[in-house]
């Protein structure tokens, strides 16, 4: 097959195209069934697309389309082990060949190929030569079995959905769970919306999965974070599911400014989203022109504005042995090779000495970026998955998030969406710095303990679940901050099998219990229930971490991990302690989980007299699971925790650049290294059987705990609650991260908007009525004066006019005789007049 | 007996005009209005022909030809139309108000 890449991106597209139809049928018939009165014509449409009835065709479509998506990733999962350019990629191999391996394998679309999509404008002196973002994919060994996994645990979740939300059927569900002035609501069934958004959340996990770079994993997180909110509050006429999905909607927000700031800092400085672009200029190559000695694929750190002893001046100088490390970090070409890098120096001591570059490559040319801000961009995608794998602080949405319908919770809330964080952090391994990495160490740390506690409480069996999920997320995180890189996704891998079991398992004790989720009301249910109870069983041991069960492998090389990273530097022993205390912690609650629902007395004699095993539609998916939970980490042999085939599959994909930071390279070229870093993975093996037993017997010690409290009883948790009232409120209230939240965010926030609205409301609203205030005032006496001085001094003129004419007019007496009068009146004064007048002027 | 002067016919010039005059004052027929006016204009008239008779300058020369006669026609002749215009004017009030009496001839006072 020429491009076998291309069947993942049919996989991705396969449930986008579920999705669509799905969306185009339901929104038509809803559109129909408003408007039906209105047309004939569209009675018709709506007869047509299914009438009144729900159908199980949604179902069967999701299904269809997220189980051949399993089938093309198998195909392709063969393909891909098959392939010789793929196979034996480790990572020494992998740098002598890598501009032969990158041609072979990647350039020619075989399993990686990427198209422009988006053109922003050009801009000079960049290698890239032009502002692009881009949609492409790239499998690699991590992509392939991540692809599985999804893709498999998916389809049984689909499966099991089909069976779990059958409720949704009916024309008319009643929701118990919210009271109207009728009683209980009641509404149409939303079967086929369900699996439209499952199908979304399909399409958009393996999208994140498939990505080759930053910007398209952004669009996938943010469709994965509309698809879990969407599913969170699926019953959203219930206030407290409408609330948790506003929750985790706007926590992970705060999560993914920070990603945002990741992203734009990458794009300024490094020009580029493209993963292996961003790897290929952040760290330099393995080895210099020379093939002796090992640039190591590290950051390459120097001081801006220096001279070179031999004349040359340098915008960038690495500093001299035994100086402190530069405050730059080197952006490389994109398309560096060996050939462009002397090395002077000996060992890896090297890496913090000196590079010289050949003339002909103009590193200026290409910029750097301040080490800080590299940090800060690493902090911020750190940040993103912070918010998304439900890490601390931002682990406060998740247990919220059950409020959704279990499938939910076991796909997108346990097995799959919260372990995309995991999963990115994996992903731009290579990116982030030392401190960025202790960082997320220390999160994962917090978390797991935090998390492992508050599980120990919890009452809910759905919360139990959830806490527990943090608190794996945190090891998986640990895991990765402490450089046991394959460690972290193995287990990210491993814990989505049997944490999915195990919510898909509570799923089914639910349904059997008619949505009873309280622990305290069950107990005794093995025997209603036995295929549920013991493929839970299976789960718990799993996660426990029992020997054999796929728990325990990842498990151990998290610890193992740890082991190593703690023993070369003392002072973070805490990263060690923390996970294998815990291991206990976990083994604890999750066996008390077990007890108290499947052993010992019924508590509420009514649920159990109506608890029953749960449709094969259901179990079939609960027994696959299990199967894969106590096997799909096997290796051979079966009994050597690091044999694990799954782990060794991780490991190909495994970036130099966790060699360089955390391990010796096994390459014989390699000078024996005096860096402690060299020494992590031998300490860590060297412990390996210590932090087995260490391990065990950890997890052992929870176990006999919980067998003794919960089993054998000859601890009352009851008395022991009241003992420590203190302590249990304390994890009862989940560490008062709600209550902390609220009194530092929350209420700050509405106090201080309390305050905006009153500014507004008193200042600005006071001033925009008191302008109108005036001017209405000055308007009355503007009109005052016009009415009173303008009106009076013209009406005056009208008055003296009409007076003076009415004086005139009683002249008018309309009778001829006193006309004649006074005609004859005036001719005689005339005369007078005259008679004066001339006697005047005869005189002068 | 002295002879008969300027100042005679004066006088009965002004005795006309007065008559004519007090008849124009004092008469509510309109009829009587007329014949008032028609007094007035002979009054004048007299005045026109006896001034044209009498006055002489130094030399004894007339001062006038005939233009005091000639006024006396006009006016005779302008007396002759008003009257006629008069006249109908009254027939016209007589037809609406069934009255010549011109105190009632007042829808135009002020």
């Amino acid at each position: 097959m020429e491009h076998p890449g291309l069947l993942y991106v049919a996989a991705t597209l396969l449930p986008l195209a579920s999705f669509l139809i799905l969306l185009i049928w339901g929104g038509l018939r809803n559109f129909a069934r408003r408007n039906k009165a209105t047309s004939p014509a569209l009675d018709g449409v709506y007869q047509i697309l299914g009438g009144d009835a729900i159908t199980r065709t949604p179902a069967y479509i999701a299904t269809a389309a997220i189980a051949g998506a399993f089938v093309l990733c198998l195909t392709g999962f063969i393909l891909h082990a098959q392939d010789e350019h793929t196979h034996g990629a480790q990572p020494a191999a992998h740098a002598h060949d890598h501009k032969h391996d990158h041609d072979a394998a990647h350039a020619d679309g075989k399993w990686a190929a990427h198209f422009e999509w988006i053109r922003l404008g050009s801009r000079e002196n960049d290698s890239r030569g032009a502002l692009a973002l881009d949609l492409g994919f790239k499998i690699d060994h991590l992509a392939t079995i991540m692809f599985l996994m999804v893709t498999f645990i998916a389809t049984l979740i689909h499966i099991f959905s089909i069976g779990y939300m059958s409720d949704e059927l009916q024309e008319k569900v009643e929701d118990h769970h919210v009271h109207t002035a009728h009683g209980h609501l009641e509404r149409r069934g939303r079967f086929g919306r369900f699996f439209m958004y499952l199908s979304l959340f399909c399409f958009s996990m393996l999208n994140l999965i498939l990505a080759d770079n930053l910007f398209q994993v952004f669009i996938s997180w943010e469709l994965v974070g509309i698809c879990s909110y969407l599913l969170i509050g699926f019953y959203y006429e219930r206030t407290s599911a409408s609330n948790a999905a506003n929750k985790a909607f706007i926590t992970n927000r705060v999560g993914d400014a920070g990603f945002v700031v990741g992203l734009l800092i990458i794009w300024t400085y490094v020009g580029t989203f493209n993963f292996d672009e961003i790897f290929a200029r952040l760290r330099s190559p393995l080895h210099d022109s020379h093939g002796a000695v090992p640039l190591g694929g590290a950051f390459v750190r120097a001081n801006p504005g220096a001279a070179e002893p031999d004349g040359r001046i340098l915008k960038l100088a690495v500093p001299k042995p035994g100086e402190e490390a530069g405050s730059e970090v080197v952006l490389f070409p994109v398309d560096a090779t060996e050939g462009h890098f002397h090395g002077v120096g000996h060992g890896r001591k090297f890496l913090r000495s000196e590079v010289r570059l050949s003339p002909d490559l103009d590193l200026d040319g290409h910029g750097h970026i301040p080490y800080w801000l590299l940090t800060v961009a690493g902090l911020g995608i750190f940040l993103g998955c912070v918010g998304k794998s439900a890490q601390f602080p931002l682990q406060v949405w998740l247990p919220d998030a059950m409020e959704g319908p279990t499938p939910v919770s076991a796909l997108i809330h346990a097995a799959t969406m919260v372990a995309a964080g995991v999963y990115l952090v994996g992903r731009a391994f290579p990116m982030f710095t030392r401190e960025a990495l202790l960082v997320i160490a220390y999160t994962g740390a917090i978390t797991l303990f935090v998390a492992a506690t508050i599980a120990i409480v919890m009452t809910d069996i759905k919360k139990v679940l959830a806490y527990s999920t943090v608190s794996q997320l945190g090891y998986m995180m640990l895991a990765l901050g402490v450089g046991g890189w394959a460690a972290g996704l193995f287990h990210l891998l491993t814990h989505a099998f049997f944490k999915a079991l195990l919510f898909l398992g509570s799923g089914s004790v639910i349904y059997g219990c008619h949505h009873e989720q309280e622990m305290t009301k069950m107990g005794g249910l093995l025997k209603k229930m036995p295929i549920t109870g013991l493929t839970m069983l299976a789960g718990v041991l799993a996660i426990a971490g029992t020997p054999l069960f796929t728990g325990w492998y990842s498990k151990d090389a998290i610890l193992v991990a740890a082991y190593g990273f703690t023993s070369v530097h003392g002072e973070h022993m805490l990263l060690f302690l923390a996970p294998l205390v815990t291991a206990g912690i976990t083994t604890f609650y999750m066996f008390r989980m077990w007890f108290l629902t499947f052993t010992g007395e019924p508590r509420d004699a009514h649920v159990y007299e109506h608890a029953h095993e749960t449709p094969w539609l259901m179990t079939v998916p609960l027994i696959l699971l299990a199967v894969c939970s106590i096997g799909v980490a096997w290796g051979w042999p079966v009994w050597d925790a690091e044999a694990s085939a799954m782990e060794k599959h991780v490991h190909h994909a495994q970036h130099h650049a966790v060699y360089t930071e955390f391990g010796t390279i096994v390459d014989k070229d390699f000078h024996e290294g005096a860096l402690p870093e060299e020494s992590i993975r031998q300490a860590g093996q060297a412990g390996h059987t210590l932090v087995g037993l260490l391990a065990l017997f950890s997890a052992g010690m929870g176990f006999l705990f919980a067998f003794a409290v919960y089993k054998l009883k000859t601890l009352d948790p009851a008395e022991a609650k009241e003992q420590f009232a203190g302590a249990h409120d304390f994890l009862a209230h989940k560490w008062y991260f709600d209550e902390l939240y609220s009194a530092m965010l929350v209420r700050p926030a509405l106090a201080v908007s309390g305050w905006c609205r009153d500014f507004d409301r008193v200042v600005i609203d006071g001033f925009a009525n008191g302008f109108g205030r005036f001017w209405v005032w000055v308007s009355k006496w503007d009109g005052l004066f016009d009415n009173g001085v303008i009106d009076g001094l013209a009406n005056l003129l009208a008055t003296m006019a009409y007076g003076v004419a009415g004086w005139f007019r009683s002249l008018q007496t309309g009778f001829l005789r006193s006309y004649v009068l006074f005609l004859v009146l005036a001719a005689i004064g005339l005369f007078v007049l005259l008679k004066y007048l001339v006697s005047v002027a005869v005189a002068g | 007996m002295s002879p008969i002067t300027l100042n005679h016919y004066l006088a009965l010039g002004a005795v006309l005009f007065v008559c004519g005059v007090l008849c124009m004052a004092t008469k509510r027929n309109a009829i009587g209005v007329l014949m008032g006016v028609e007094l007035v204009l002979n009054g004048a008239n007299v005045n026109f022909v006896a001034f044209a008779y009498y006055l002489r300058d130094a030399q004894g020369n007339s001062v006038f030809l005939v233009e005091g006669q000639v006024f006396a026609l006009f006016v005779i002749v302008l007396a002759a139309a008003e009257a006629a215009v008069a006249l109908a004017i009254v027939l016209n009030f007589y037809n609406n108000h069934l009255t010549v009496d011109v105190d009632t001839a007042e829808e135009l006072k002020g």
